[in-house]
């Protein structure tokens, strides 16, 4: 991993186009990060993103299992509110 | 920032197929220019009707074996409200939130229940065929598993 000191105000480029800053750290823990970047590059809390990732994979492993519980899902349905 | 409201769906899905092809010619193609969260290669899918499962639905990946089960929200939750951020709404090309189909991704648990992630919808924007998974901006306000039935 590359590891690198920076300062409030002061940023990285990554591939000459996503710029990151930092913004403000505060008296705890928090770090202020401003992302400039294009809009294809999709920027996000890796929280966020693991835990999509995560029920993703999950679906899309279940997909088999749910094609052979056809009815089953069917009742489900049937009793959600 | 531009808000869709998915309520209550009543009566059977709607249905993309069309007479005289096979189910697996019938559905919209879904582009996905970023892929899933997880799986951003896969760009193609394609929404296959099952008899058997409606309203679920297949979204085949085209690119790769990945199938996804599939449901729109009006079938999962009385209200379902996703506030949509300026980014995603351009990367989409929404000018209307009445273009958009959304649907969200369902998961068949070992111990037999079903939960559906309505914190990472999926966006299609019918006029330009552009799908996206989008975070919306009110995500901490939505559930990632919400159960289905018992």
């Amino acid at each position: 991993m590359l590891v690198l000191s920076r300062k409030p105000n002061e940023s990285i480029v990554i591939d000459g186009r996503i710029k990151v800053s930092v913004l403000r750290v505060d008296s705890g823990d928090a770090v202020r990060l401003g992302v400039e970047a294009p809009l294809d590059i999709r920027v996000m809390r890796k929280e966020i993103y693991d835990e999509i990732m995560a029920s993703n994979q999950a679906a899309a492993g279940s997909a088999g299992m749910a094609r052979k519980q056809a009815s089953k899902l069917k009742k489900q349905l049937a009793a959600t509110p | 920032m531009i808000t869709i409201e998915k309520k209550r769906t009543e009566g059977p899905v709607q249905s993309p197929a069309r007479e005289g092809l096979a189910p697996e010619e019938t559905g919209l193609e879904l582009h996905f220019p970023a892929g899933l969260l997880g799986f951003e290669a896969s760009q193609h899918f394609r929404l296959i009707r099952d008899e058997d499962l409606e309203p679920y639905q297949w979204m085949k990946g085209l690119d790769g074996e990945q199938a996804f089960l599939v449901i729109p929200p009006g079938f999962v939750v009385e209200n379902y409200n996703v506030e949509i951020s300026d980014e995603d709404q351009e990367l989409l090309g929404l000018e209307n939130p009445e273009d958009a189909m959304v649907l969200n991704i369902a998961t068949w648990h070992t111990d037999e229940t079903v939960t559906v992630n309505l914190k990472g919808p999926i966006i299609y924007n019918k006029v330009t065929s552009q799908a996206r998974q989008v975070i919306p901006l009110n995500a901490p306000d939505l559930t990632l598993a919400h159960p289905m039935g018992n």
